[in-house]
Formats: C-alpha cells, structure tokens, sequence
C-alpha cells in the first residue's frame, strides 16, 4: 500500500485529509507540525508528503528543503490556504520552485486532490492501490 | 498699498495694535518699553492665531500708524516712525515664529494622518489574510467531510441534494475571502515605472518633520535616476516603515540616518536600484534580527511597536521580486539594503523578470 505522510497544523482540516485519504485507499499517518514530520520521515519513510506551508516552528518552505536533501526524493504535494502578509499564490509559488510535484490551494475538492497525487507519484505509480 | 481695500483683520486687533504703538513711542522707562516689547511678541503670535496672513498685518500697521498720527498731530511723523521699529521688529519675529511652528504642526498631523491610514491599511490586510487562512482550513474541513459523507448516502437521496448545497456554499465563501484579500490589495495603485530618486525624497521630506529635530535624515542619492515598477505607496511605505524604525532606534542619542538610491549590476542577476536606510543607532542582536521580518515581533513598549512594518515591508519586496539584506551590529547600528528589478523609463523591463525568492539571501553580522 501507498503509505502517505499529511502535515498541517490546522486539526479539523488535518482531520478531514486523514479521512479523505484512508478513503481513498492509502496508508495515511497525520503529524501537526514540520519538526515531527522530519522524525517520522526518518523512521518510516514515507512514499507521498503532503504537507501545509504555514505552521509553528518547522513551516512547510523549510520542510520542503529539509525532505529535497534527502537520498530517497520523496514527492510533495503543498497545499495552503494563504499567509499573513504573504499571499496563497506565492506560498504555492515558492514551494513550486522548491521542486514540490504539485500544489493545492484550500479549500480543494477531492477531484483535485487526485489529480494533485496522479501529478506527484511517478507514472509507473499512479494507479492507486 | 490699496487704500480701498479695507482689512478684514478684527477691529479689536487694529485696536490694540494702535495702543502698542503708542506704548512703545510713549515709554517713559524702560520697563514700559520692554513691557510695549513684550506686548509686540505676544500681538505676533495672536495674529497667527487669528490666521491674519503677512499682507494684511501691513495694512494693520499702516492702519494703526494713521490713528496714531490722528491722536497726536503735534508728534513729527519722522519721530513716530523711529521709535515703532522695535515693536514692529519684535511682533514680525513673533509672527514670523509663531507662523513657522502652526506650520510644522500641519505637516507633521499630515504626516501622522498618512501614518496612521497606512497602519489601518496594513491592520485590514493582514486582518484579511490572517482570516483568509483559518477561513480556508475550516472550509476545506466543510467541503471535503461534505465529499466524504456523500459516498454515504444513496446517489439519488435528498441527503445529496443538501450536500450539494452545502458545497456550492462553500465555493461561495471562498470566492468572499478571495474577494476580501483582492480588496486588501485593490486600495494600492497600479504599478507603473516610476522614479525612485524624487519619490524617496519627497517620502523623506514628509518623514523629517515628525523625526525629533535632533535627528539627521542624510539622502544625497548615488543615482540621479532610478527606474523601477512598482507602487508609489509600495516604495513610500518601505522607507517610511525603515526610517521609522532606524529613527526609533536611535531615538536617544542625537544620531543619524542615511538613506540612498543607487544603481547596481550584480554578477549574478539584471540590473537593479539599490536602496539603503542606515542608521547608527542601537543595532541588533543575532535573535532579534533573525526574527524582525516575522509578524507582530517587536521589542517595543506596547503601543510603540505593532510589529508590522518589517513584515510589510517583507512582503512589499517579495512582491516586487526583490531581495532584503540586514547588516547589524549591537551599539554599532543598522543597515537595510534593498535591490528592486531596474526598469526602463518606459517601463519595459531590462529582460525577463526575476525568480521569486522568499528567503532573504545570507544575512552578515558586519558592516563592509
Ligand atoms: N533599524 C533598526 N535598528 C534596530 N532594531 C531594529 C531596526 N529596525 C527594526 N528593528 C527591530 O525589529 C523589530 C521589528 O520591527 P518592525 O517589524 O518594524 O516592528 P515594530 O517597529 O513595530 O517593532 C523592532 O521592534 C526592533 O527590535
Ligand atoms: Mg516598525
């Protein structure tokens, strides 16, 4: 099975993808923040991030660059619902640059959330489980 | 002077301007003469404080001259005249005193009404972002359990009908909040390529009047013009923002400010305008200035700080694909420097714009 590693801060919203994403037929452990995502990465390496950019302590953008040193390119998807002074768009635009496989505005329907994951896993991947 | 035209200064004042007058040609020791003196100054001033513009105080003393020469037809006119210059001397300086500093009032509540509508401005912005983002997390929870619960019920049930509705409600909130922060946003101009050099100047002038007069605001720019595209109030905020922060960081001793604009060609990217605020005042230490450009931080009293202003200004970079440098040293000072994409006057861009970047580049301790 796909194992897949969610991390946002936001609880009812982390809750909903959990739900969303067992559904959907994966492996799905939630963490609420970049510091335990690191950890959990480390210990079982997950084969799908998704992650929020705004969170306390390790926020998305950093875990992004955390996860890109890694041997095992992991891919990503961000998903955000914007940032204090720094809007939605640019949050997506610079985790694009930081070479996540797809991004996701919130709210999303789940019809996009699969066409997000088909974008990330490579081809060889993409049918789900 | 025009004789028929009649002054529209109170009478009381013409009045009372005679009787100085009078008391100064008629001074009998000089405690009299200084109290005519005294009286002169204080005439000044409330002439200012009756709004009574310079060419009307000219048509005062001619008025009050001609009651004078009435009241006393034996007095030589030659007499009266040597002995009111110093009266007149003194309530000229008065006015002219007096009239300076309801001058420098008015600039500097201009200043503070601007300062304050652009506070309320970055307060509603960040209001609208700070809202957007919970906003989004609580309806993409509605919008996906919605999804979830559908799977639930039977495909033709009048559950699905609702859920329906509740998702189409959802998407309705949405565009709301994205038309709020669109909103937000739409209280700026339209960026066109505008001059740095003169704008930063004229930001500055506004700027100085309300800096503590022991201050030095220094802008002699390196570049005679500076092209970049970008807001007026985007470019305004910026140096209002570092001035006001390097101004409050040198705040007790008297020092100073340096601002300049120049034109730089970095090895590593297109033409740019660089823009620096540097100040000598208290500088920062490692944990402060690691976290400066995070909103709401501030190591002001409160009611001093509100935290914003790097943040905003953070962002107003961002925005215009710049990039923020911070060289501090504690007791030593602090220097912003900020590189702008270079535009042509005509506002076509030297070549491609730039990659975004997010992250300011290496901060370093020193100064060069
Ligand atoms: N020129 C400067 N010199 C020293 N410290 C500064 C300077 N500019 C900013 N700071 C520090 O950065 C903090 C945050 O700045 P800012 O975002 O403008 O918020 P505020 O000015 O409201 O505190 C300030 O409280 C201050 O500690
Ligand atoms: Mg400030």
């Amino acid at each position: 099975m796909i194992k897949v590693l969610i991390v946002d801060d936001d609880e009812i919203f982390r809750a909903m993808l959990l739900a969303m994403m067992r559904r959907e037929g994966y492996e799905v452990s939630a963490v609420d923040n970049g510091r335990e995502a690191l950890q959990r990465v480390e210990q079982d390496p997950p084969d799908l991030v998704i992650t929020d950019i705004l969170m306390p302590e390790i926020d998305g953008i950093e875990l992004i660059m955390e996860l890109a040193k890694l041997d095992a390119r992991i891919p990503i998807i961000a998903v955000s619902g914007g940032r204090r002074t720094i809007s939605l768009e640019f949050n997506l635009e610079s985790a694009k640059l930081l070479g996540v496989r797809a991004t996701l505005p919130k709210p999303f329907t789940r019809e996009s959330l699969r066409k997000a994951i088909a974008e990330a896993l490579d081809q060889d991947q993409k049918d789900t489980p | 002077m025009n004789d028929t035209r009649t002054p529209k200064s109170p009478p009381d004042l013409i009045r009372r301007y005679a009787e100085l007058l009078q008391g100064a040609v008629f001074a009998e020791d000089p405690l009299a003469a200084e109290t005519a003196l005294a009286d002169a100054a204080d005439l000044g001033r409330r002439l200012v404080a009756n709004e009574i513009p310079l060419e009307e105080v000219g048509e005062l003393h001619h008025e009050a001259l001609v009651r004078l020469a009435h009241a006393h037809p034996d007095l030589p006119l030659g007499q009266i005249a040597d002995l009111i210059t110093a009266p007149l001397m003194e309530a000229h300086m008065a006015y002219s005193l007096a009239f300076r500093e309801q001058l420098e009032r008015r600039a500097e509540a201009i200043v503070n009404a601007r300062l304050e509508q652009s506070r309320r401005l970055e307060a509603i912005g960040t209001l609208a972002a700070g809202i957007a983002h919970d906003f989004n997390n609580i309806l993409g929870a509605i919008l996906g359990f919605s999804e979830l619960l559908g799977d639930e019920l039977p495909a033709e049930s009048e559950g699905h009908g609702y859920l329906n509705h509740i998702q189409q409600a959802s998407f309705r909130a949405k565009d709301l909040i994205a038309g709020m922060l669109t909103f937000a946003r739409e209280v700026e101009d339209d960026p066109i390529p505008i001059d740095a050099v003169p704008l930063v100047q004229e930001t500055l002038k506004l700027l100085r009047v309300s800096l503590a007069a022991d201050i030095r605001l220094d802008f002699a720019p390196a570049a005679r013009e500076a092209w970049i595209l970008a807001e007026p109030s985007q470019i305004q905020q910026i140096v209002m923002n570092l001035c006001i922060n390097a101004a409050d960081a040198v705040d007790a001793h008297r020092g100073r400010i340096q601002v300049d604009v120049r034109l730089i060609k970095p090895e590593d990217s297109l033409p740019m305008v660089r823009l620096t605020v540097e100040d000598d005042g208290e500088g920062m230490s490692e944990e402060v200035r690691e976290r400066v450009f995070d909103p709401f931080f501030t190591t002001k009293a409160p009611g001093k700080g509100s935290g914003l202003g790097l943040s905003v200004v953070h962002g107003l970079v961002a925005k215009l694909r710049g990039r923020i440098v911070i060289a501090s040293a504690p007791g030593r000072g602090t220097c912003f420097t900020i590189d702008l994409p270079q535009t042509q006057r005509e506002g076509t861009p030297l070549s491609e714009p730039h990659s975004i970047r997010e992250t300011p580049p290496k901060q370093r301790d020193t100064f060069e």
